[in-house]
């Protein structure tokens, strides 16, 4: 042998290769769902309830039914054969509700489907909608959580004994004599408004009709094509040979995609039934009144700790805003259940005891929303952290040094039973302390004469990819933890990467490419990743809980790896060497030192064409299909820092820094995942100071614009600061951590917590987001009151 | 989301404009910044759209003998970057910068953010502080109208259906003087919370002049009357600004509304005020 240096395969993961999407989609090249035009497509528009919650006694539907252009007009009798829309779950104390896809007898939202209008256009259809008259009886209706959690408070579903539809306690150790003993004690309220998802591309549904197959195919912008297709297939009774699903480019989801809506149901039902396409698109209105919203929560939390600042126990009471109906797949207890499961944190807390209930009211179903719970619990939770310092006197960061699970602690059960295995919990707080020059800062922070300064730090953890052990909502009937994939090279030696997820933004084109390209030894843009129809694989959910590039990143190494060995197997077989002999990278497949070499196109002819070279047993078909399972999750952690500075006569509040220290295990593609950061952190900027659905004292909606529903614009985001921590790898066959939802977790609370320092001159907390300049006034003012009285 | 069906007409003179007025349920349309939500909502369903967008009589700035005359379809773009606005009314090119984004800006015209009357947008605001007139063509021929006169109340003023606003004519101001603007908005470009115009002049080191504006405090864009008189023959300097503040605020009563509580609205009248008025004294010093 001659020494030579061991060959090392090129490599893709890790490094920031320019999004293969991108050409497309910048372009203008893109196709969304409501690109799609197909011949005798009709077009549906709805009338939607104008209630909150009514009777409805009569609806008129004489002259749109004759309007020239109508094809027909459809309410609930219209869909009797269709089942109600339920949610199952085996949690104890939930109790399912049932929505029927057009609203029949009563409505329970403003924005609620109640007749479906389908037209030769969508003009026409709207024209027949202004036609539509219906009659509504009102009825008395608790319209916040607070009033419908009253046992006495009227029932928003008579099929219900209460508006509780679920309810869950979680206990550790002994939390009310724990709290009784400990030296200090912080306690608050802290809440969240409800958001909504503000995707550039609202929902959309196109119903294709192949009269040639009979066979009907969804093009749907969202990010769960398994589920929907399992689901449409099983309410109308067709399955995956007559009715496929298929997202093309969607345009965001951050959640809001992520349910069942009536509204696809009706598109597909009403395809089958006249056998003609039917379109779907919602405006933005009706894309802020009637999809899933996020949040909406009240917490009542206290936590105790010693002289030294060392957590001892912790106690929330979680009331959840769920609206009219428990969503599908992941029920009411997805949001207010994850606030519990999250709330004790990154810490060690030996006392934990908790108590949520999801409650009905009045207003469209709360759904999944990046960071789902989360939000809610680490405000929580980061309030009294930052309240427990200013008790003993600590800084921010000392009291979290104290208390956050070290190294040689992990893996860690915490109080709702979550285990953390090793993350850069201490790594993270450290380089965000590193990064922003606390000392600097606090001259500026002590002088006040031109603006009130503050500081706030938020660490947290998560738990992502995950497997079919845990339920990504409790008690779930349905398998989240599982992706397949299968990988090919065919005939021409082209690769394509075949997976059930569902990209609508995370630039999984890329990232799974650079995965297989990498493992296979190939470039990554031989690799043509195919994801998002439900015709090309087995079983899939879609891309949600921040799960694709670990589930799907891991069963893409899993995949290529088997492959690879398969590729192998041949080309020793052709070459006369040992499998372990043979090495591949840019496409070739060689011998290391020697002139044994072929490309990809070239086994694949071997392979699949030439008759003559090999003998038919090694002439093997190079596809493979793996399925991973992690079957539990893995910890994903944080610290974010914000400072802001508050105008002290116009309150405007100022985010100056945002800083981001995060640990989400092996970068993919560092320019994917310092996208997935900022687009997070400007979701919890809005979550923070501008976002707020608001609903008057009767549940009508007074937000249903983008002029009164605020999302921050490049303007209200200074440029974020990202650094990546790689502690240890998780073990999985990536490496991988999700990431996709981190910056919406930490930013509320981040800054918050600096609103509360710039006004710690005052004596006020922010303990409710989103603040604004005219909610400080009213602090102020309140606070100067207290003050006056107390001075009396 | 759809309007509901209406008719099209393209004037290309003023005459066809007046005569396509005359009719059931017609509206003008320039830029459509406001009128097409509008429409597209089902707020506004007119019979007939009169788009005065080609008509060449209404897009000309030009200089008269007694100040400039701003032709009705100029948009928001051409008056914050035109030279002879800049060099008589710079305030005009500060306000415009607060004016939605760029792409409405490109496309909102005077006239329509006018007739639109929103009380706190920018245009009725420096209409007033600038002693503004709107030139208003209806059958019965042309007439001038002061901002009082104009705006009635919120998104009402005192135009006919079936009369179109020419232009808008705004006097040279006095000598040493300066102006400034300034709003509150929750983000860049949405519409003001408060929004004050101020402009000062300056003789023998007193106030000889000072109107100060304000939006977003009362049905309509107002002054603020009992401010400038307290201001008026007083040394010109920031004390007696600072002693006269809080007379800005007197006799409003703005409303509460989902976003702002009317306490936090007149707390902010006094710093505003303090701050446009003590930028237009340095300008008017300088």
């Amino acid at each position: 042998m001659t020494d030579t240096l061991p060959y090392i395969r090129p490599k893709y993961i890790g490094q920031s290769i320019q999004r293969l999407e991108d050409s497309r989609l910048l372009t203008g090249r893109g196709r969304y769902t409501a690109d799609r035009k197909v011949p005798r497509m009709a077009h549906l528009a709805f009338v939607r309830s104008d209630q909150a919650y009514a009777r409805i006694c009569n609806i008129d539907t004489e002259e749109a039914k004759v309007l020239t252009g109508v094809i027909g007009v459809f309410t609930a009798s219209d869909f009797a054969h269709i089942p109600d829309i339920t949610a199952p779950s085996k949690m104890l104390n939930y109790h399912a509700t049932f929505c029927p896809v057009l609203a029949r007898d009563f409505v329970r939202y403003v924005g609620e489907p109640v007749v479906a209008i389908l037209a030769v256009n969508r003009y026409v259809a709207e024209d027949a909608a202004a036609l539509i008259e219906v009659d509504y009886d009102p009825r008395d209706v608790a319209v916040t959580a607070r009033a419908a959690s009253d046992p006495t408070a009227p029932r928003l579903h008579d099929s219900l004994e209460s508006n509780t539809v679920c309810s869950r306690q979680f206990l550790a150790g002994d939390c009310a004599t724990a709290i009784d003993a400990a030296a200090h004690v912080v306690s608050g309220q802290f809440s969240m408004t409800r958001k909504t998802s503000v995707s550039i591309e609202p929902r959309a549904y196109v119903a294709e009709y192949e009269s040639d197959k009979d066979m009907l195919t969804l093009h749907s912008a969202t990010n769960i094509p398994g589920i929907v297709r399992d689901e449409i297939g099983r309410l109308l009774g067709l399955r995956g040979n007559k009715f496929r699903v298929v997202t093309a480019d969607v345009g965001g989801s951050f959640g809001g995609k992520g349910s069942l809506y009536p509204e696809e149901v009706i598109v597909c039902d009403l395809a089958w039934r006249l056998e003609r396409s039917v379109k779907y698109v919602s405006d933005r209105m009706e894309d802020i009144i009637a999809s899933s919203q996020a949040f909406g929560e009240e917490v009542e939390a206290t936590l105790a700790f010693d002289e030294n600042g060392h957590f001892i126990a912790l106690k929330a009471d979680i009331l959840g805003d769920i609206g009219a109906y428990s969503i599908y797949p992941w029920t009411a207890a997805l949001e207010p259940v994850q606030v519990a499961s999250f709330m004790p944190g990154p810490y060690r807390i030996p006392h934990y005891s908790a108590t949520v209930r999801g409650v009905c009211t009045p207003k469209p179903p709360t759904g999944p929303y990046r960071g789902v719970g989360r939000p809610m619990a680490v405000l929580a939770l980061e309030r009294l952290v930052d309240k427990a310092a200013s008790t003993l006197g600590l800084s921010p960061t000392d009291i979290r040094r104290r208390n956050l699970i070290k190294a040689d602690e992990f893996p860690h059960r915490i109080g709702s039973g979550i285990i953390w295995n090793r993350s850069g919990f201490h790594e993270c707080l450290t380089a965000a302390e590193d990064a922003v020059a606390l000392t600097a800062l606090q001259a500026e922070r002590a002088d006040r004469t031109e603006k009130w300064v503050g500081i706030g730090f938020a660490s947290y953890a998560e738990l992502t990819g995950i497997g079919s052990r845990i339920a990504v909502a409790p008690g779930m009937p349905m398998n989240t933890g599982a992706e397949t994939a299968t990988i090919r090279i065919d005939a021409t030696g082209a690769i394509s990467a075949v997976f059930a997820i569902s990209s609508h933004g995370q630039s999984l084109e890329t990232t799974l490419a650079q995965i297989v390209a990498e493992e296979l030894g190939v470039l990554p843009e031989d690799v043509n990743v195919i994801q998002g129809d439900t015709s090309l694989t087995p079983h899939g959910t879609g891309t949600y809980a921040s799960r694709s590039a670990v589930i799907g990143g891991g069963v893409a190494v899993n995949a290529t790896r088997a492959l690879l060995v398969k590729v192998k197997r041949v080309a020793a077989t052709l070459f006369g060497v040992k499998p372990s002999d043979i090495q591949t990278g840019n496409g070739n497949i060689f011998v290391p030192n020697t002139n044994y070499s072929i490309d990809f196109p070239e086994i694949a002819r071997v392979v699949y064409s030439d008759m003559s070279t090999l003998p038919q047993e090694a002439r093997v078909t190079l596809e493979v299909q793996e399925t991973y399972d992690p079957i539990f999750g893995t910890t994903t952690s944080a610290t974010h820092v914000a400072i802001v500075e508050i105008d002290p006569e116009t309150l405007y509040i100022k985010l100056r820094r945002l800083f981001v220290a995060e640990d989400c295990g092996r970068l993919i593609n560092p320019l994917v995942v310092d996208g997935q950061v900022h687009g997070g952190v400007a979701q919890g900027i809005g979550a923070a100071l501008l976002e707020d659905l608001k609903f008057d004292d009767a549940g009508q909606p007074i937000t249903a614009t983008l002029a009164d529903y605020r999302v921050p614009t490049s303007a209200e985001v200074p440029d974020l600061e990202v650094v990546h921590i790689e502690a240890e790898l998780p073990d999985n066959p990536g490496g991988f951590r999700g990431m996709g939802e981190g910056g919406t977790i930490g930013a509320p609370a981040a800054i918050a917590n600096a609103v509360t320092d710039a006004l710690s001159h005052l004596g006020i907390e922010v303990n409710a987001l989103p603040i604004t300049p005219s909610k400080l006034h009213a602090l102020i003012a309140l606070r100067q009151d207290e003050i006056d009285r107390s001075n009396e | 989301m759809k309007p509901a069906s209406f008719e099209y007409v393209r004037p290309e003179t003023l005459n066809d404009a007046v005569r396509a007025l005359d009719h059931d349920d017609a509206k003008i349309i320039a830029g459509g910044q406001s009128l097409v939500p509008m429409m597209n909502f089902r707020l506004v369903q007119p019979e007939r759209l009169v788009d005065i967008n080609r008509i060449e009589a209404l897009t000309p700035i030009v200089q008269t003998d007694s100040g400039v005359r701003v032709g009705a379809l100029t948009r928001h773009v051409e008056a914050e970057c035109h030279p002879l606005l800049k060099e008589h009314f710079p305030i005009i090119s500060e306000a415009m910068a607060c004016v939605a984004h760029v792409a409405i800006r490109n496309r909102g015209t005077i006239a329509g953010s006018l007739c639109h009357a929103d009380p706190s947008a920018e245009w009725p605001l420096l209409l007033i502080v600038l002693n503004g007139e709107i030139e208003i063509l209806g059958g019965a021929g042309s007439r001038m109208v002061t901002p009082n006169e104009f705006f009635l109340a919120p998104l009402m003023t005192e135009i006919a259906e079936t009369e179109l606003v020419t232009g808008v004519h705004f006097p040279l101001p006095p000598f040493s003087c300066g102006m400034a603007f300034e709003e509150v908005s929750w983000r860049a470009g949405d519409f003001a919370v408060v929004a004050a115009a101020a402009l000062v002049s300056i003789k023998r080191d007193r106030f000889a002049e000072v109107r100060l504006a304000l939006g977003g405090v009362f049905d309509t864009p107002v002054r603020a009357t009992a401010l400038e008189e307290g201001l008026v023959g007083q040394s010109a300097n920031l004390d007696e600004i600072e002693a006269v503040v809080s007379l800005a605020a007197k006799d409003l009563e703005p409303n509460d509304d989902p976003h702002a509580s009317a306490g936090y609205r007149l707390s902010l009248v006094p710093v505003l005020a303090r701050r446009v008025l003590a930028r237009a004294l340095e300008r008017a010093a300088s």
